[in-house]
């Protein structure tokens, strides 16, 4: 943290404040949990840089998606997602939910998670070292001070097609869109 | 010990081969219809608890082999330090076999994976609906025939990006 910046953090303190104080969700998805437990404990120590494990969507505005997502974690991925409370961010942590990784040609494993739901970072590796966790979070900085991270945004302004690619997937959801679809979702 | 089992279960079921692999292992190979008071017969001696039901996909023979997998929870000087293994082989176009549920309770979880896995339909269980799958598919997807990649290609790659629309 500089002190010079202070000037620069008065301008838009609410950025700040999502900046330096990013609660995470650990979606427990695949073998990138493994990496967790010394990322948030003493070894590497997350909290330096602001990031705590959170208890629930709920309270969490960062969801790290650690490993291949399968048809039946998706569906818990969209629907604890859209319990987050904006500001939300979303990074994919792995090679897995970026293109298939390991799971290219697998039955149940889906390819790439920003067909589905909005995708600000990704961390590519297999698996990505826990230093890579504190460089995706510094680069997420750099993206919420331009207001770059606007996966959130545009999760609701295209809501439409996000929904329409996970019926394509699911054939019928069995929850209520959670935005209106149709209407104006500017 | 050993030799007394092989030579007992040879006498009482016809149509059964057996064979001892490293001491440890009793394959058994045996009709599908001799499956039932196999079984029973095994639980009654030691063996009384089933490990595993598994499934292989011979699709050159044009069959499907279903292993039952039994182990003895007796105490180390007591059993006769043996795994037994059933196998059977079914036919590959219409899969049928009896539910061993009123044997051992918990093939229910494996028997319902198999139909799932493999499409072997269990005359007899009570819930057989998917366990781990979310999608329909049109061949069951552990079977030999199921290409992967074509399906990747036909579900997953087909669906579109969602870009910026402005």
């Amino acid at each position: 943290m500089d002190r010079n910046n202070i000037k620069h953090w008065l301008k838009n303190p609410a950025k700040m404040a999502h900046k330096y104080s990013l609660t995470v969700t650990y979606f427990c998805t695949g073998c990138g949990i493994i990496e967790i437990p010394p990322t948030i404990t003493a070894r590497w120590d997350a909290e330096r840089f602001g990031v705590t494990p959170g208890a629930s969507p709920r309270h969490a505005n960062l969801f790290l998606i650690t490993g291949y997502v399968s048809l039946k974690t998706l569906k818990a991925i969209i629907r604890s997602y859209e319990q987050m409370p904006d500001p939300k961010f979303v990074v994919a942590f792995g090679s897995c939910p970026i293109n298939g990784g390991m799971y290219w040609d697998s039955y149940n494993t889906i390819k790439s998670l920003d067909k589905y739901i909005p995708v600000d970072g990704w961390i590519a590796g297999c698996m990505p070292r826990p230093e890579t966790i504190f460089i995706g979070v510094t680069h997420l900085w750099t993206l919420i001070d331009k207001e770059m991270a606007d996966g959130y945004k545009k999760y609701k302004k295209n809501y439409k097609f996000y929904r329409k690619n996970q019926e394509m997937l699911y054939g019928k959801l069995d929850w209520e869109p959670f935005y209106p679809i149709g209407g104006d979702n500017e | 010990m050993n030799k007394k089992l092989i030579d007992e279960i040879i006498t009482t079921f016809k149509n059964t081969k057996c064979q001892m692999i490293e001491n440890k292992r009793l394959i058994i190979n045996t009709k599908k219809d001799i499956i039932h008071p196999l079984l029973k017969y095994l639980k009654d001696k030691e063996f009384t608890r089933l490990a595993l039901i598994s499934c292989v996909d011979w699709i050159n023979d044009n069959e499907f082999e279903i292993i039952y997998i039994l182990t003895s929870y007796l105490l180390e000087h007591e059993k006769s330090e043996i795994n037994v293994i059933v196998k059977t082989r079914i036919a590959r176009d219409k899969p049928q076999i009896k539910s061993i549920i009123p044997i051992f309770e918990n093939a229910e979880f494996y028997e319902r994976e198999i139909c799932e896995m493999f499409g072997v339909h269990f005359e007899g269980h009570p819930r057989l609906i998917s366990l781990f799958l979310e999608i329909k598919y049109d061949i069951p997807p552990f079977r030999k025939d199921f290409i992967l990649r074509e399906f990747c290609e036909n579900t997953f790659d087909k669906i579109p990006p969602v870009g910026d629309e402005k």
